[in-house]
This record gives structure tokens, sequence and C-alpha cells, in this order.
């Protein structure tokens, strides 16, 4: 009887101290693949801004160091000194202000008649939309650059505008219709028996209501616009925008100036998305996480 | 008919108000799509439609036999590390810690950055005095520089980490709305039946966010598909994709014809996956 027990105890120690490995081990394990993930996700980025501030000798040779050696700002200087930066800058502006800003009125109309129609009906038609922001883009970007050629679209504003907005509409759509979602029917509806006609509702309740999910539509949109890379090479032959422009150097080999560049297309980007995962609902982003 | 013309005498103003949406994705998305297929069953030279022309020159061209092969094994490369990597981080972020706030911010950055960005940043470490090369070369592995564009598995292999680092982010969001809707007293009740580590992954987790896990991958695997940045500005001329050979056909030769073929099999292969994915989501919401 009592080895029984002693064994029994010796059994329960084992298992006891197995148990406390096993959690030590899977611990470590897991503090290990943070570890990893971390550096992987980081390390590219770092070694971005490192390059755009890294002397030559650091970047054109055989081994390059991995921290920054000899530092120096002549990059940047040179960039913002040489002036190519600000015309596709401006250009790069301009067109995601406008994408934005048209996008909002031939969108928002829409998505709260989409969001008014019946539940299965609305599914359907806004699965529709959203599914041609799955269409190749190389499959419409050629009969639409064929075609602006022939308007005379090619290089300019609004003709990157109106290819701009392919892309962007039925992302706004899909988030707008969201947002009128959540604003309830009965509102605009007692406004009405209040005297309001249709638009006067629509105007007074609806549009106040919803300004922060337009909002939060046009800044997605506006990044949207102002990362696009596709539609604007197929576009842009002479002026370009920012993207393209850093392609361009790409192209060339000229590492520094590629580097500048990206961080320079990176930063409103990496701010505005920092300060949209704070400021969005989950279910905003849901159709539109990404860019 | 008369429903029809009831309709629209009620709800004049919403039809008003949904037009210009409906007419701008009828003529610059839907009528391009048909015009790209028109172009790739119109004869370049006589302009007669319809002829098999353009797809019997591109499927004789190696190049596009190429791009085909590329892409699928890039979209294969690409969902297996995206989906096994989302899968592990979203289970690392599902576990309690006090960085998790920290961990699974830092983890959305790669979704903050331009793709031409993610791009150029890859260039700087795949490239033949790239970081990666530096790397492999301290710990002793390599005496010589990989030239990683060079062509082959190892230029696929680049495309598809350089495609993994910009997009895991949105697999992990996908997969953690998943894990996240799995009830608490499920594990509990697996806990106290002593279910292994293996056994609650393998038997309850990964049926539960099954549908999670099919949506996560067809979006992937749309994108993937049509993969063109990383390409344009990775693997440049030597190595080319669906995308990028029906971009090299309009601008190098100035040939819409077969250029429009391209993408007209680049848009039947997605057709696919959306139908799947309208399948999966559809029934999905429609339960809701």
């Amino acid at each position: 009887m009592k080895t029984v027990k002693r064994m029994d105890l010796a059994l329960v120690e084992r298992t006891r101290n197995r148990k406390k490995f096993y959690r030590a081990f899977s611990r470590s394990m897991r503090v290990l693949f943070i570890a990893l993930t971390i550096f992987f996700i980081l390390a590219p980025i770092l070694l971005l801004i490192k390059i755009s501030v890294s002397a030559p000798q650091d970047i054109l040779t055989q081994h390059p160091p991995f921290l920054i050696k000899n530092f120096t700002w002549s990059h940047w200087r040179k960039v913002l000194a040489a002036g190519h930066i600000w015309v596709p800058l401006w250009k790069s502006i301009v067109v995601a202000t406008f994408v934005a800003l048209s996008g909002i009125i031939i969108a928002a109309p829409g998505a709260y008649v989409i969001s008014r129609l019946p539940r299965k009906i609305k599914y359907g038609v806004l699965l529709a939309i959203f599914s041609t922001r799955m269409f190749p883009e190389v499959g419409i970007a050629l009969p639409i650059s064929v075609t602006f050629v022939r308007w005379g679209l090619v290089d300019t504003n609004l003709g990157l505008i109106l290819a701009h907005l392919i892309k962007v509409l039925p992302l706004m759509a899909w988030i707008l219709t969201g947002t009128f979602d959540s604003i309830p029917k009965d509102l605009e509806q007692s406004a009405m028996v209040d005297g309001c006609d249709k638009v006067q509702a629509l105007a007074k309740v609806v549009l106040p209501l919803s300004l922060t999910g337009i909002a939060a539509a046009s800044i997605l949109c506006w990044l949207e616009s102002w990362n696009e890379f596709t539609y604007a090479v197929y576009l842009c032959l002479a002026e370009s925008t920012l993207p393209i422009k850093t392609y361009y150097y790409v192209r060339r080999g000229n590492w520094f100036e590629s580097a500048a560049y990206a961080v320079f297309l990176t930063i409103p980007v990496m701010v505005v998305t920092f300060v949209l995962q704070n400021f969005l609902r989950n279910d905003y982003l849901s159709g539109a996480i990404k860019y | 008919m008369s429903t029809l013309r009831n309709l629209f005498k009620h709800h004049k103003l919403e039809m008003v108000m949904v037009l210009p949406l409906l007419l701008f994705i009828l003529g610059f998305t839907l009528y391009p799509v048909l015009q790209c297929i028109f172009y790739s069953f119109q004869d370049p030279v006589s302009g007669a439609f319809p002829t098999l022309e353009n797809y019997r020159v591109i499927v004789g061209n190696r190049k596009f036999g190429d791009a085909l092969k590329n892409t699928i094994l890039v979209t294969f490369i690409g969902l297996a590390l995206e989906m096994s990597t989302g899968m592990v981080v979203a289970l690392l972020l599902t576990t309690k810690s006090r960085f998790r706030g920290i961990f699974r911010a830092i983890t959305m950055i790669p979704m903050g950055v331009p793709t031409i960005v993610s791009g150029v940043v890859m260039l700087y470490i795949f490239s033949s005095n790239g970081y990666l090369n530096e790397f492999l070369y301290r710990l002793g592995l390599i005496k010589l520089p990989i030239d990683w564009a060079q062509g082959g598995l190892r230029t696929l292999f680049m495309v598809a980490v350089a495609d993994m680092w910009k997009v895991t982010p949105l697999v992990i969001i996908l997969l953690l709305s998943g894990l996240e809707s799995i009830p608490a007293d499920v594990y509990e009740a697996s806990a106290i039946d002593g279910a292994s580590p293996a056994q609650h992954f393998f038997r309850i987790t990964l049926p539960l966010i099954k549908p999670f896990f099919t949506i996560a991958l067809i979006l992937r695997a749309i994108d993937a598909f049509r993969i063109f940045e990383l390409p344009m500005v990775l693997a440049g001329r030597n190595t080319m994709f669906l995308g990028t050979y029906a971009y090299s056909e309009y601008f190098d030769y100035n040939n819409i014809h077969a250029s429009g073929a391209a993408s007209t099999i680049l848009l039947i292969v997605i057709a696919l996956f959306v139908f799947g994915y309208i399948l999966t989501v559809g029934s999905r919401e429609v339960d809701q």
C-alpha cells in the first residue's frame, strides 16, 4: 500500500515537472516567434530610412553595414534642391483631393439609396459593385488608356482622376452604405412628418449624422489615389505622380533618390493610417483594409 | 411593366441619386472590360471579329507560357507563406499579455506602407549587394552573393516574400476576427475533456474559423493572381507575370490585342475566384 502511494507521488511529481517544462517551453517559443515577427516587419522600414540618410560608401559596396556608419542629410538635401519632386507631389495631391471630393459627390447619394434597399437586394448590389474592384486592373486600364489617348486625356489630371475613380467608387459605396445603415430610417420619417420634404430630410437629418463616415471614406479614398500605381503607369507618360516618379528612379537604379521618394510617399499614409485606426470603428474597415 | 413604371414614379429622387454611380460603373468599368474582351477576339490586321488568332499567338509565345506558370507558382508559394504565417501570428495575438496591444499595432504597420514602397524596400534587401546576401554572408552560409532577380524559383520566392510582407496583416485581421468569434466556453469544455494543444487546434479552432480562412484564402488568391506592382519593381522584364506580360505587350510592342487576350485570360481566372468568394460570403451574410 505504502509503496503504491509513493509511486503515485513520484508520478504526480513527474507530470507536474513535465507540465512546468512544457509551459516554459511554449512560453519561450511564443516570445521567440513574436520577436522574429517584429524583426521581420520592422527591419525593412528601418533599412529604408537608413539608406535615405547613409553616405554612398555605406551602400554602394559589396558588404553594406547594417547600422548607420556615416550619417548624412545630403540625399535629402539633393532631392529637395533638385526640385524634381515638387511637380509630381503637387500632381499627386491635386489628383487625390479631387478623387476624394468627386468620389463623395458620386458615391454618397448612391450609397444612401443602396442602404435603403430591401436586405437581400442590398447585399446583392453591394457585392456586385464591390466585386468590380477584383477585376484585373491591367484589363481595365488597357481600353481606358486606348480611349483616353483618343480623347486627349493622357497626361492630364482629369484622365487620372477618372481612372482612379474606377478603383475608389466601389470602396466608397461600400463604406458609405455601412454608414447610412447605421442611421435609423425613423429619423428621416419623423422629419418628414414634421413637414420636411425628402430633400430637406436628407440634407438636414441624414447628412449631418453621416459626416464622420463620409470623412473617413474620403480619407481612405484619398490614400488609395495617393498610392495608386497601375492606372497611373498606363496614363502618365510625361507628367508622373509620386509613385510613378519613385518607380522611375527604381528603374534607373538610383537608390538614394528612390529611398527618399519612398519615405516621402509613406509618411502621410502612415500618419493617416494610425490616426484612422483609433478613429474608425471596425466595421467601416471590414471592406476597406487594403490599400 | 406597370410595376416598373410605378417604381420610377414613386422613387424619382432615389433614381436620380443612384444614377451617377451606376452610370460611372457601367461606363468606366464594365464597358472597358467588355472592350478588353473585344480586343482579344479582334484580328490585329483586318479588325475582323471574332477570331482566336490572338490567343493562338500568345499561347505559342514562350514568354506568355512562362508568365502563366510564374503567376500560378507565385500564387501557391505566396498563399502558403501568408496563410501559415498569418495563422501563427493571429494565434499569438489571441494569447493574453501586456504587450498584445503594441504587438498588434506593429503587425499592422505594413498595411500602411504603399505597395510601391514595399517593392523599393525589398529591392534593397534582395539586390545582389543587398542586405539579405550580406546577412547570409555574415552567417557564413554563402561565399558569393546570390542574384535573386536572375529568374526561376528564387525570383518567385523573392516576389512571394515581398508580397507576403505587405499583405499578411490583412490575413491576420481576417483570421483574428474568426478566432475572436469563438466563444471561450468551447475552449473550457475541451480543456476539461483533456484535449492536447494539437487536438485543440485541429479539432476545434480550425473547423470553427474555416469560413474566415476560406474568405482570406480567396481574397488573397485574387490579389496574388493580379500581382503587378511588385514584379514591375523587383523582377524587371526577365521574370514576367500575367499582369506585367499584358503591360509589356501594350507598352513594348503596342499590341493591344495580345495584351487584351492576356488580360482576358486573367479575367477568367479571377472571375472564377470572385464567384467562389460571392458564394462563400453571400451565403454567410444572408444567414446572419
